[in-house]
């Protein structure tokens, strides 16, 4: 129906279009669901987007604490220091070596012990707690455990090269065996999380699978090369993001047992950011290596996310 | 009735008011000082330092009826706890505090300066201590950043057991570089007997050595002093033209030398080996090592350590080549700005300071408890006689006037320059090039310097 122009028209209700807030109370379920999250956020906001914003904002200033009157913003001065800064970059170079060795090696030997304990072997369970409990230690007990067994004079590790007929290896304080050292302790702490995990992706691939491949004639090694190793790939990548992830951030086991020594071959890039802050009190200088290394972790993550999707593989990023 | 019950609340509430004020009173009088560096660890409970700290509490809140003292432990980390302390207002009022890092604290604005006490408190002189001790605290501008009370020199701990062994006379304070080096020799013996300037000497079954040198600058600056260089320029600005200069390099080659070239000291990784089962101390009284440097703090380890015998130790100033010099490390009494908002506790903090340099209890006790030398100039003059061993504590007063303030006190930036240096030296002691290791120290910290 047309309306010539001035010509009064009929009342309707205009039903208007309800904001945010009227559908979010007209709503019980999203209300109730709003509310039961809302500490993780309120959390969220105050311990992590409000410190990582400040960090951020740190890393352009000289701030050397503790008052933050005393933070002149310098723009990016602290990212242009950083770039010859040779003792940043070495330290770079030693989370990257740690995180070289350490990853592959304790994805690997994780995966093994997993087999073995996917196996309905007797007191296969009582095995699995041992190998957890590693994790659940303290880094200082275990550090402090483990300082005796690579003693070079009294260590059980030079008893065993010796019987080997090897030669004994002062492991903490010789540059070329600190950080192999620093990376077997990594690497046996942190085994049991590991083989949890391959071991929740094992029990997730359909036993037909297995029994067909042998009825078909496949040898073990052809299952497992053609069957568990593909359908273990979302697991291996989940393992291999934390695991990289988790590895350049290493850093307790470094405080406590080498201090970044001997000659700075266990200087990773955590341990010069608490260094940097913590005994130089420079702050803003130690935010912004806190961002680079982030930046490098960032990076390295896209790079493994774009490799799987170009593999045709489904990420859960 | 209206104006009855205003004057009946008027009353009521001047009886409570009357009532309430002496209470009142008496809470603005009472003071509570928080102070950290009058506990000792568990082990100390009961020792001399333990007791002379109580009686330092007792005496004072004896004197000061109304000021009470909660003596806090320090906390692990102490320097980053403090900070974070001071930026959130729950710092304690006063502390115990290393002057190593004295510059840094100045420069955040939280410590009080100390002449707001000298009007307060008459008896508060400052020629009650030694001018080398007040030198660290005080700056050109009259500004005094706590108040000195007790260091050490550093000086030579030797073995005189290790000495009879080798067959060398005990030194004296008057050695000299070239001597020290002879002595060292003499005394690095092999499993043999025989010493390190025999030709036959077995560099690979070494059995006691005649020095340790480490990579810490803390425990070596000194000698760049000695032989009339330095590491840093007076305004802090610069390593160039210090670090890099012909006496420092040619110091810091005289310490390598004793490492890589004489084998007088063993290397930090044979040093590392020797001690990592018994710890350095026991490792020198069983005679492994015979000289080593430090201050007068190692006394409580040496003495508590089952091995000791008084035969076993000795102490003796430092060599001299070009000067004679040593670093004093002190620790002081600070003060938190903040007092100053409370006048009360103002006058209680300054009367507190007064109490702990003074000789009387405290600073006399300290000959006793071992720690360190009293700062008191008084106190000082009088340990060697009140020593249970005199001979010690007089090499450790007489080398006081060889001493130089530590480079902390002074740089706010020294961390950073320490760090650096320190792996310079260990990359030098591992058999870096001394003039390659030094200008990539130089270049490091300058960068740092400039910033």
């Amino acid at each position: 129906m047309a309306y010539a122009r001035g010509e009064p028209r009929p009342f309707t209700a205009v039903q208007k279009k309800p904001n945010f807030w009227q559908r979010f109370w007209s709503r019980s379920n999203e209300r109730v669901g709003y509310l039961f999250i809302l500490p993780s956020f309120i959390h969220l906001i105050v311990f992590l987007v409000i410190p990582l914003g400040f960090s951020l904002y740190l890393s352009f200033t000289d701030w050397r604490g503790p008052n933050f009157q005393n933070a002149p913003f310098i723009g990016a001065e602290n990212y242009q220091f950083l770039l010859g800064d040779r003792r940043f970059w070495n330290a770079m170079k030693n989370s990257i070596y740690f995180t070289l060795l350490s990853v592959p090696l304790g994805m690997v030997i994780s995966l093994l012990v997993a087999l073995v304990m996917n196996q309905n072997l007797k007191g296969v369970y009582i095995f699995r707690t041992l190998f957890f409990m590693p994790v659940i230690s303290s880094w200082v007990a275990v550090s402090v455990v483990w300082i005796t067994l690579l003693d070079p004079q009294v260590g059980i590790l030079n008893y065993v090269l010796e019987g080997l007929g090897l030669p004994p290896a002062n492991w903490l304080g010789d540059p070329l065996t600190a950080m192999p050292a620093v990376v077997m302790i990594s690497i046996w702490k942190g085994l049991g999380f590991n083989m949890v995990i391959w071991l929740a992706g094992l029990q997730a691939i359909p036993q037909e699978l297995h029994e067909a491949a042998a009825i078909d004639g496949a040898s073990r090694w052809q299952a497992f090369r053609r069957i568990t190793i593909p359908l273990l790939s979302p697991t291996t990548f989940f393992l291999a993001i934390t695991g990289v992830i988790g590895a350049l951030q290493v850093f307790s086991s470094v405080y406590v047992i080498t201090k970044g020594g001997p000659r700075g071959s266990t200087d990773v890039v955590v341990f010069r950011i608490y260094q940097r802050a913590f005994e130089e009190f420079e702050f803003g200088l130690a935010s912004s290596q806190a961002w680079v290394l982030f930046a490098v972790i960032f990076s390295l993550t896209v790079v493994q996310v774009w490799y799987r999707r170009r593999q045709g593989e489904e990420t859960m990023f | 009735m209206l104006n009855r019950l205003s004057w009946k609340k008027f009353v009521t509430l001047l009886v409570i008011a009357l009532a309430v004020s002496p209470m009142l009173v008496q809470a603005q009088d009472e003071v509570t000082l928080r102070i950290i560096g009058l506990r000792v660890t568990p082990e100390e409970e009961g020792r001399p330092l333990d007791l002379a700290r109580k009686e330092l509490i007792s005496t004072f809140e004896e004197a000061n009826p109304g000021v009470t003292i909660d003596a806090l432990e320090a906390p692990p980390e102490f320097d980053t706890v403090l900070l974070t302390d001071l930026a959130a207002g729950t710092a304690p009022d006063i502390w115990y505090q290393d002057a190593s890092t004295l510059d840094r604290l100045v420069d955040t604005g939280y410590l009080l300066d100390i002449n707001a006490c000298l009007p307060l408190v008459p008896e508060l002189t400052l020629d009650r201590f030694a001018p080398t001790f007040l030198g660290i605290h005080q700056r050109e501008d009259g500004a005094i950043w706590g108040l000195p009370d007790g260091g050490t020199p550093m000086v030579m701990y030797y073995n005189p057991e290790s000495f009879e062994r080798a067959g060398v006379e005990l030194p004296t304070s008057d050695w000299t570089w070239e001597e020290f080096l002879d002595v060292t020799r003499r005394l690095t013996i092999d499993s043999e007997g025989r010493n390190s300037l025999d030709p036959d000497f077995d560099e690979e079954n070494v059995v006691q050595y005649g020095f340790r040198v480490r990579q810490f600058i803390f425990e070596w600056i000194y000698w760049v002093w000695q032989n009339g260089g330095d590491v840093i320029s007076p305004d802090g600005t610069t390593v160039s033209g210090y670090l890099d200069s012909p006496e420092t390099i040619e110091a810091i080659t005289f310490l390598r030398d004793m490492v890589l070239e004489y084998g007088v000291s063993p290397d930090p990784t044979t040093l590392g080996e020797m001690i990592q089962e018994t710890g350095f101390l026991t490792v020198f009284l069983q005679g492994e090592v015979a000289i080593f440097p430090r201050g007068h703090w190692e006394l409580t380890g040496i003495f508590a350590n089952e091995e000791y015998t008084p035969e076993r130790l000795g102490i003796v100033g430092n060599p001299s080549n070009v000067a004679d010099a040593t670093v004093l490390y002190e620790s002081g009494w600070m003060i938190n700005k903040a007092v100053e908002s409370d006048p009360a506790k103002l006058l209680a903090a300054c009367k507190f300071l007064e109490a702990a340099t003074d000789a009387v209890p405290y600073q006399n006790s300290k000959v006793v408890s071992g720690l360190e030398l009293s700062a008191n100039a008084e106190s000082a003059a009088a340990a060697p006689a009140a020593s249970e061993y005199p001979e010690i504590t007089q090499a450790f007063v007489d080398e006081i006037a060889n001493g130089r303030l530590p480079y902390g006190a002074r740089y706010s930036n020294w961390p950073t320059v320490e760090s650096a240096i320190d792996l310079m030296m260990e990359n030098i002691l591992a058999g870096g090039d001394v003039e390659e290791e030094v200008a990539f120290a130089v270049e490091e910290i300058n960068r740092e310097l400039s910033r």
